[in-house]
């Protein structure tokens, strides 16, 4: 379902050091553990998916490696340095896009957006201005009288007219429309053909599955999966989805299919490892399929089985 | 009050359905941010009541009191007129009569403001008001809930000071006069909040309507003008009920019509704006950054509306009470035993009036203070609206972000100590023996104690802004040993714990200036530790 992108990292940035390296990181707030051991490399001029639901610890990863947020334990690099001590020197050459962007409420947007720019060392002023014609933004309006999502523009035009290696995109679409999201990915693309090295923490699954090349999903604190959407695919069961003539009786004759569900149309969903297809089929013939997709694990469905969400009628639902 | 008749469940009241579950809910938000408020109010009352039997034992000591203080024209200012220091009730009502009316009032207008306008910037008010929730409920909960507010002040004041021996009837009147207070200055942040289009604004309008009240109050007292001008400002109305002396309700009800009035205009004003906007308009912002395109234009901009505003308010300080240098004269002229204990206030000085003005720049220095603390006040909100963060995400040092604030709220209050003292000076050298040039001198010796105060609270801000009440109690713990503290003979080295203690009279033959070494040490200490845990804490 997902074109192939480009492989995962180049193998000319192989002699450099990752854009990004976590190691073990743990950062606790009182008793609450946030992070809890968080492993996470992100290879120069690659585009890494950064998945995980609400409250797993993705923008804390952030804050720490924007030097907000001092760590407990473990170690973080990026761009080569450390993020706490060397906060000047890399966040010349990296910017951010909060998730939920405060502006200030006497500022206008285009202040805003050149305050943010000078302080990371100038911005293109061309790039500026094709960015806010193409997001259609009002620069004149105060911070307190833009809706979310013009906020977030803002932030977007601001970090995107910038000059820099790395981006840091938290929830960047997040309270965008869908035309103004294309246009952000549309965007992106661009940075990314440009060389720079994105890190994108979503939960929109198709933007994450068109633009990145590598994916880390986050649960409680730690990374539980992380690779290519490939290689992430390869571990997890397809979605087979069948109408058969003859029902079976009991579920346990197909007993190499996971989450079987049958409904009153004979119509079958369930899942299977992908090195068990084979098996499968020779065990589906006798019920004579008339029809039959067998679909490749989407994001989504790597994301929820990670998750342990595993009704397949919520999986055959997903896309 | 309007809004309380119509909370009972009848068809008709379905102007103000949902009052009474958002105020449920409100009031249980509010009490701990209302409970201190309180407290602080019941002590001030509670304590003139215990202390004056404790310090002024017989009629010898209390005469002592009356002709030293309760003449002084500096603590009229503050205090209102002493009418009667001879009893405990009157002394109370003196010393916390003018002041509690003021925190009353302070204390109605920020639960008015965060209950109605700041609900409205931060988008809470829309989740309220899409529920079942008539238009005019929120305003209604907000001024309800200053009323109940206002109304606990004077239950929970006058129950404590009785119990403490305050008299019934004067104890009465005066926590009647908080409450009364509390109700008035509601109203003002009511209409108030109908103005602004933001809760800074608003409540900024309605803390100034309040301030100017209180100087107003303060001038009128102070001067030699005939009694009945105390009457033109409503915190005079209050003062006229004469707790502990004539006892007289009746101006409490020109006061409450007052109340009634404003909140009645409030709920005209919202009928007639938008939600979330005000009745000044907010205009269109520049498309590309000028000034605020730093990070120092950005700390500039911030606070420059704030900033014009004080310094607007420090000039009319400075000229209101270089005015009052006259009557200093006129005063010594006929009580000179007032003039030898005015002059024995620890000063050593050789004029009356210059150690008059000596006080009038300590109470300047005192609000030059909270508007410096306001200004680090705001970095912490700043930060918890996450404004810091993209800030900081950018290539800026944390100590080159906490320099902007540092700098904007350490010059400001310079120059805001310069800018009263010069008003102060131009007007007071009208007087015999008053140099310009001295009480401008006397100005900048006292900035080193401002600086503290404004040092303090960033140290606070910087390393440990979970703590940042520590930056107003400073300013309060200064206020009471400063202007409270010599009307309850405390120990002298509590006294000097006050930095504005150490301040030495410039027109001396040899001023002490190592009061000021030891200032400046604590400036650069406090500053210290602000910016070392600024470097080293989370950031929000």
């Amino acid at each position: 379902m997902a074109p192939t992108t480009t492989p995962a990292s180049a193998p000319s940035s192989a002699s450099q050091e990752p854009a990004i390296l976590i190691e073990g990181l743990v950062k606790k707030f009182g008793s609450f553990t946030a992070l809890d051991g968080l492993d996470l490399s992100v290879a120069r001029g690659e585009v890494h998916g950064f998945l995980g639901p609400n409250g797993a610890g993705k923008s804390t990863t952030i804050r720490v490696l924007l030097g907000l947020l001092r760590p407990n334990g473990g170690t973080a690099r990026l761009l080569g340095g450390d993020p706490w001590r060397d906060v000047v020197e890399l966040h010349r050459r990296l910017a951010y896009v909060p998730g939920d962007v405060s502006l200030w409420p006497g500022l206008s947007g285009g202040e805003a957006i050149d305050l943010l720019g000078n302080l990371r060392g100038g911005l293109d002023q061309g790039r500026r201005a094709e960015l806010i014609r193409l997001f259609e933004l009002d620069p004149t309006k105060r911070g307190r009288q833009y809706s979310k999502g013009n906020r977030q523009k803002v932030a977007i035009v601001a970090a995107l007219a910038a000059d820099v290696e790395l981006l840091i995109l938290d929830e960047p679409t997040s309270g965008l429309d869908p035309l103004m999201e294309a246009v952000f990915l549309d965007e992106i693309a661009k940075e990314k053909a440009k060389g720079r090295t994105i890190l994108l923490s979503s939960h929109i699954m198709t933007e994450v599955e068109v633009l990145a090349d590598r994916v880390s999903i986050i649960r409680d604190g730690r990374i539980v999966q992380t690779g290519t959407l490939e290689s992430l695919r390869g571990q997890t069961r397809l979605t087979i989805d069948a109408t058969l003539a003859v029902p079976p009786r009991e579920a346990s004759e197909l007993s190499m299919l996971h989450d079987v569900h049958v409904d009153a149309h004979h119509r079958l969903t369930a899942t299977v490892e992908p090195d068990r297809i084979n098996d499968a089929m020779v065990a589906l013939t006798p019920y004579r399929m008339s029809a039959l997709t067998v679909s490749p694990a989407s994001l989504e469905d790597l994301f929820l089985q990670q998750y342990g969400v595993t009704d397949p009628a919520a999986q055959a639902t997903v896309r | 009050m309007s809004a309380s008749a119509a909370l009972t469940p009848q068809p008709s009241s379905s102007r103000f359905v949902g009052t009474r579950p958002l105020l449920r809910v409100s009031l249980r938000q509010d009490a701990r941010a209302i409970a201190p408020w309180v407290l602080l109010i019941t002590a001030l009352s509670a304590s003139s009541v215990l202390a004056y039997a404790w310090i002024f034992p017989d009629a010898a000591d209390r005469r002592g009191l009356a002709t030293a203080l309760g003449a002084n024209p500096a603590l009229s200012l503050i205090f209102g007129p002493a009418r009667n220091l001879m009893t405990a009730d009157g002394f109370n009502a003196w010393r916390a009569g003018q002041l509690g009316a003021f925190f009353a009032g302070l204390m109605a207008i920020l639960i008015v403001i965060r209950n109605s306008r700041a609900d409205e910037d931060s988008g809470q008010a829309e989740l309220v008001a899409s529920g079942v929730m008539a238009r005019r409920s929120r305003l209604a909960v907000a001024v309800l809930m200053a009323a109940i507010a206002s109304g606990a002040l004077g239950v929970v004041s006058f129950l404590v000071t009785v119990l403490c021996g305050g008299g019934v009837t004067s104890t009465l009147m005066l926590t009647a006069s908080f409450t009364v207070s509390g109700l008035m200055f509601a109203g003002v942040a009511a209409v108030a909040a109908q103005l602004g289009s933001e809760a800074r604004t608003a409540s900024s309008i309605a803390i100034a309507t309040l301030g100017v009240c209180y100087v107003l109050r303060g001038y009128l007292d102070s001067s030699d003008l005939p009694d009945r001008v105390t009457w033109l400002t409503p915190l005079g109305w209050l003062e006229e009920t004469r707790p502990g002396a004539d006892n007289n309700p009746w101006p409490l009800l020109p006061a409450l019509a007052l109340a009634a009035g404003l909140v009645l205009v409030a709920f005209a004003l919202q009928g007639r704006r938008d939600f979330g906007q005000g009745m000044i308009a907010t205009r269109p912002g520049p498309a590309a950054a000028g000034l605020a395109g730093s990070i120092w234009g950005l700390a500039f901009k911030l606070h420059r509306g704030t900033l014009i505003a004080w310094l607007i308010g420090f000039a009319g300080l400075g000229l209101l009470f270089g005015n009052l240098a006259g009557s200093i004269g006129n005063l010594v002229a006929a009580n000179p035993a007032v003039g030898v204990i005015l002059a024995a206030g620890g000063y050593g000085a050789s004029s009356i009036t210059f150690a008059f003005l000596m006080t009038i720049l300590e109470i300047i220095a005192i609000i030059a203070a909270v508007m410096g603390v306001q200004i680090l006040m705001r970095v912490y909100a700043e930060e918890v609206d996450y404004r810091v963060e993209p800030l900081l995400a950018a290539a800026l040092r944390r100590p080159i972000y906490l320099s902007s604030n540092a700098l904007v709220a350490f010059a400001s209050t310079a120059v805001a100590m310069v800018v009263a003292g010069t008003a102060l000076g131009v007007v007071a050298s009208a007087e015999d023996g008053i140099a310009v040039g001295d009480v401008v001198r006397q100005a900048i010796a006292t900035i080193p104690g401002v600086w503290v105060l404004v040092a303090l609270a960033l140290a606070a801000i910087g390393a440990a802004p979970a703590r940042r009440p520590v930056g107003w109690l400073g300013v309060v713990a200064t206020f009471a040993l400063t202007i409270l503290g010599p009307t309850l003979n405390l120990w002298e080295w509590l006294l000097d714990v006050s930095p504005l203690r150490h301040i030495p009279n410039v027109t001396d033959a040899a001023p002490a200036w190592s009061g000021l070494v030891w200032l400046a040490g604590f400036v650069v200490l406090f500053t210290t530790i602000g910016f070392a845990g600024f470097r080293r804490r989370d950031i929000l």
